[in-house]
């Protein structure tokens, strides 16, 4: 009696292990098998056989269906939201991957910008304009903690002068005054254009003053693939200042000087033998045009800005030379 | 040629897990409620298969299944696994029938065989290489809901049908 109920208990073990199998097989089947495979095709069968009993009891529950399409639909929409939420976070992250990159490159060009006479303050951040109808100055979150002091220069990119600082610095800030506002002046120099490799030898520049390659980061652009030949000689001196027309020009430039428009505008660093405010051959920007008129003593230089003012983000202070 | 009690007994059993089968494929998609509906093959099974011996029960269940894989739209093999499950639970729990009635045994089987089914619900798409629902919220808001009104619709009809299945045949003296 004893033997037989093992038996029987054995025997539907087996049962089950093999209708699980089975089961297993079947399910296996479905999934590799394509949509004209004979498990398909049976359930395409049955469905059309069940056609009409579906119809029938879809009409007897047609209430109850209408409740749990409601149901559902609240069900989805939470999933709606969700998915919504994901993608905008993830739309969120795209975004500041990009602001990322686009930051890690005009880093990189301040970097590699750099002059070893130089010494800079850590990099700073354009925090706020300063109002005013007549005034271009701007506000950076750096300050004298960071080493910085009035007037020195302050720069973007590859060493391009956007400026300096005002007596306004505090410990956390400093006042730029841009070189667009009336106020500033500096003695600048004009410059050619290095002539394109193969056309010429004079290929080497002056030790320690870098190029002016192109660079939109910082807001530092406007001279293309062309640098200024620092090897050159001067097209002319004269000092930068914006008239009261708004024009940024170069005064007191020698009608007999070679200016040309399309040269550089450099800052000089001295004044015969006298040192100036700034260090020598930071970019100003382009000479826009140039032109003379007998009965003016000089040469009328309009400038443009190597970087616009609207443009600026990160700036470095050059605190010695 | 008359069936002998047995028999009789397959053969209303088979019959049952048919409709059963019938139903689930019909009736119970129209009152589905998110993951929530009822379960009318494994309550046909779980009832069908509470007289029969373990081989038939198996079997039963296990064409109870295949039938609604069938008819159903579904993954195949879910409906038979599942049919094999819900026999094999009422099978070894069926000795609880004397002590607790028949009502909660019915409720208690179908509850274990629902939640068998619906976790084979939830990692069947998975294998099958779909995108399966979330676990968790499967979990809280399908599995146990849905175990739970499948057990209350196993103790108010279950009970009764069992009764039914299992009325002796009056021999004649």
């Amino acid at each position: 009696m004893g033997r037989s109920r093992k038996s029987s208990a054995a025997s539907s073990l087996v049962a089950l292990i093999t209708l699980c199998v089975a089961s297993l097989v079947l399910f296996t089947i479905y999934v590799k098998e394509d949509d004209s495979g004979p498990l398909h095709t049976v359930q395409l069968g049955a469905a059309e056989v069940l056609r009409p009993v579906r119809g029938l009891f879809g009409l007897a529950t047609s209430p109850v269906s209408a409740a749990s399409e409601r149901v559902e639909g609240a069900l989805d929409a939470s999933e709606k939201r969700e998915l919504e939420a994901r993608a905008l976070e993830y739309e969120e992250g795209a975004a500041e991957a990009a602001r990322l990159r686009d930051e890690n490159e005009r880093l990189r060009d301040l970097l590699d910008g750099e002059r070893p006479s130089f010494t800079y303050s850590p990099l700073a951040r354009v925090v706020a304009p300063v109002g005013g109808q007549l005034t271009e100055r701007v506000v950076i979150n750096g300050g004298s903690d960071d080493g910085v002091a009035p007037e020195q220069p302050v720069v973007v990119g590859n060493n391009t002068l956007i400026g300096r600082t005002t007596d306004r610095v505090t410990p956390n800030t400093a006042e730029v005054l841009l070189v667009t506002d009336q106020n500033f002046a500096a003695g600048v120099r004009i410059l050619p254009p290095k002539a394109p490799q193969g056309e010429t030898d004079e290929e080497s520049t002056t030790s320690g003053e870098s190029t002016s390659r192109e660079s939109t980061a910082d807001g530092a652009s406007g001279t293309s693939e062309r640098e200024p030949d620092f090897g050159a000689n001067s097209h002319g001196e004269g000092l930068l200042r914006t008239s009261w027309e708004g024009y940024l020009g170069v005064d007191y430039v020698d009608l007999n000087a070679d200016a040309e428009q399309g040269d550089f505008v450099v800052t000089s660093g001295r004044a015969g033998g006298r040192e100036l405010l700034f260090p020598p051959g930071l970019l100003v920007g382009i000479a826009e045009s140039v032109s003379s008129q007998d009965i003016n003593q000089y040469k009328n230089i309009v400038v443009t800005p190597a970087a616009k003012a609207e443009d600026l983000q990160d700036v470095r202070v050059i605190v010695d030379w | 040629m008359a069936l002998g009690g047995a028999q009789t007994h397959v053969v209303r059993a088979t019959l049952l897990v048919a409709l059963a089968a019938l139903l689930e494929v019909t009736l119970a998609p129209l009152l589905t409620f998110g993951w929530v509906a009822p379960r009318f093959l494994i309550l046909g099974v779980v009832v069908a298969v509470a007289g029969l011996r373990d081989l038939q029960a198996l079997l039963l269940g296990f064409f109870g299944g295949i039938l609604t894989d069938a008819l159903s739209g579904g993954l195949f093999g879910v409906g038979a696994l599942g049919g094999v499950f819900a026999a094999a639970v009422s099978l070894r729990i069926r000795v609880v029938r004397r002590k607790v009635g028949a009502g909660p045994f019915a409720a208690q089987a179908v509850a274990v065989a629902v939640v068998v089914y619906d976790l084979m619900g939830l990692f069947a798409p998975i294998l099958a290489g779909e995108e399966g629902p979330p676990v968790a919220t499967y979990l809280a808001g399908g599995v146990v809901p849905d175990a739970l009104l499948n057990a209350l619709l196993a103790y108010l009809v279950g009970g009764r049908l069992l009764k039914l299945m299992t009325v002796k045949e009056e021999k004649w003296t």
